[in-house]
């Protein structure tokens, strides 16, 4: 197993590796249904929030992200009803497995961990978007990153 | 309104949700989810209905066609489902995959079919129960059917072309976009993988989604007719072809033409604008 995922990622994946067919799914509809627990809670302040609806999804997917003072990143994500389980899955999924990696491993992880995940089986050319919220995440980061970097340019 | 006082030339191909809570347990039925969401079934799915995937279940694992005989009858014993067994299909989407599914049973010669009118969203809606409990149902033997209806109900590149040169009714179902060339694919969705865009000359466009209300109930037969015959001048009479891109939002449109309308003469081109948008030489139309 690489070691350029994060170390929460890992985890996922080596336990979603172990599992069969039958496992795989089971697994994927328990963390569909915690998607909604990935949502923005009341009151939280994000340091970008990235809110829309493409044409790649079935429904508006907002990333909702802030980095600590230790310069670990916090994400939030907020899915339309019409989002698919995969999606909502990988959404749950992704926001565990990043919770406290650092902007630069999130934008250097590879997406090759995504079929490891949900098997071949479920990768099929209408689910393609199970790879859509990855990207979304690192838009996010990368907008975030290049924020800095410009906040960095203007002070000095 | 109930499917029953639609008008339609089958009611019998229709059932409604209220219909379908009373007979759940009905040992001549097998309700069959078919969905466009691949793990949706899992998430809670109508009790007692089983799973049939359009792709692991339906589809060749490696040839770009439907499964053998042999596959089929296979796939019906170990769901229990013997040759009068009657087959309530039902779906996300507003029943595409459920009529796709519809479709490839009809394929196989299985007529006793039929489609829960507003598919799973109305179940849902209607706040009817869900159960994330497989059924299970005794193994039976379903004989091999001796063929595949490929030539009653299925079209494919060469029939379109033909039906295409001779001016014969051909409908795009795609959406206006698409049939127009803008886009190469459904709004909301990826790309999967065509080159051109356009629409098979002389095709009407009439997309899927004008048969159906906002809840993903049919249209009554009244407001079909209007629809297809008097506006878009689909003629019953006459041999037609149905596409879209893979085949999934035609089956719809072949039920509703088939089913609905009365129309004897429909066949479903399952290539679709995938096939024929890809295709060397495949002429192309760009206007409306």
């Amino acid at each position: 197993m690489q070691s350029s995922y994060p170390k929460k990622l890992l985890g996922i994946i080596s336990l979603f590796h172990e599992l069969d067919d039958a496992g795989r799914r089971e697994n994927l509809i328990a963390y569909a249904d915690l998607a909604t627990r990935c949502s923005p809670r009341p009151g939280e302040v994000f340091d970008i929030e990235d809110i829309r609806k493409d044409e790649e999804c079935t429904d508006a997917v907002g990333v909702h992200l802030r980095v600590d003072s230790k310069g670990h990143v916090i994400l939030r994500i907020s899915l339309g009803p019409k989002v698919q389980t995969l999606t909502r899955a990988l959404s749950a999924i992704l926001c565990k497995g990043f919770d406290g990696a650092s902007p630069t491993e999130i934008l250097e992880v590879p997406a090759d961990f995504v079929p490891k995940i949900i098997g071949s089986e479920l990768v099929r050319l209408r689910s393609q978007t199970v790879y859509y919220v990855l990207s979304r995440i690192k838009t996010a980061v990368k907008m975030w990153s290049d924020q800095q970097r410009a906040e960095a340019s203007r002070v000095s | 309104m109930s499917p029953q006082d639609k008008g339609y030339a089958h009611p019998e191909a229709v059932v409604s949700t209220e219909w379908l809570a009373d007979h759940l347990s009905d040992p001549a039925l097998r309700i069959i989810e078919s969905n466009e969401d691949i793990l949706l079934y899992d998430t809670g799915h109508i009790p007692n209905a089983i799973h049939i995937d359009w792709r692991r279940d339906l589809q060749d694992p490696i040839i770009r066609d439907y499964i053998s005989p042999e596959a089929f009858a296979s796939l019906c014993s170990r769901h229990g489902i013997e040759k009068n067994t009657t087959c309530i299909f039902y779906g996300d989407k507003s029943n595409w995959w459920a009529c796709y599914a519809l479709w490839c049973f009809r394929l196989f010669g299985h007529t006793a079919v039929k489609i829960l009118d507003g598919g799973r969203d109305k179940w849902i809606a209607e706040n009817r129960p869900l159960t994330r409990v497989t059924p299970s149902f005794t193994p039976c033997q379903y004989p091999v059917p001796a063929r595949r209806l490929d030539d009653e109900i299925r079209a494919f590149f060469e029939d379109t072309l033909a039906q295409s040169r001779a001016l014969r009714p051909l409908i795009d179902v795609r959406s206006s976009p698409e049939f127009c060339g803008e886009v190469t694919h459904m709004p909301e969705y990826p790309q999967e993988g065509v080159l051109r865009g356009g629409h098979v000359p002389g095709a009407l466009n009439i997309p899927w989604k004008a048969a159906v209300n906002d809840d993903s109930t049919f249209k009554s037969a009244e407001e079909l007719r209007r629809i297809y015959f008097d506006e878009a001048g689909v003629d019953p009479s006459k041999n037609t072809i149905v596409y879209c891109r893979i085949g999934e939002r035609s089956s719809h449109t072949w039920f509703v033409l088939t089913y609905l309308l009365g129309h004897h003469k429909v066949r479903n081109y399952d290539g679709s604008w995938t096939e024929w948008g890809n295709r060397v030489r495949a002429p192309i139309e760009r206007e409306r």
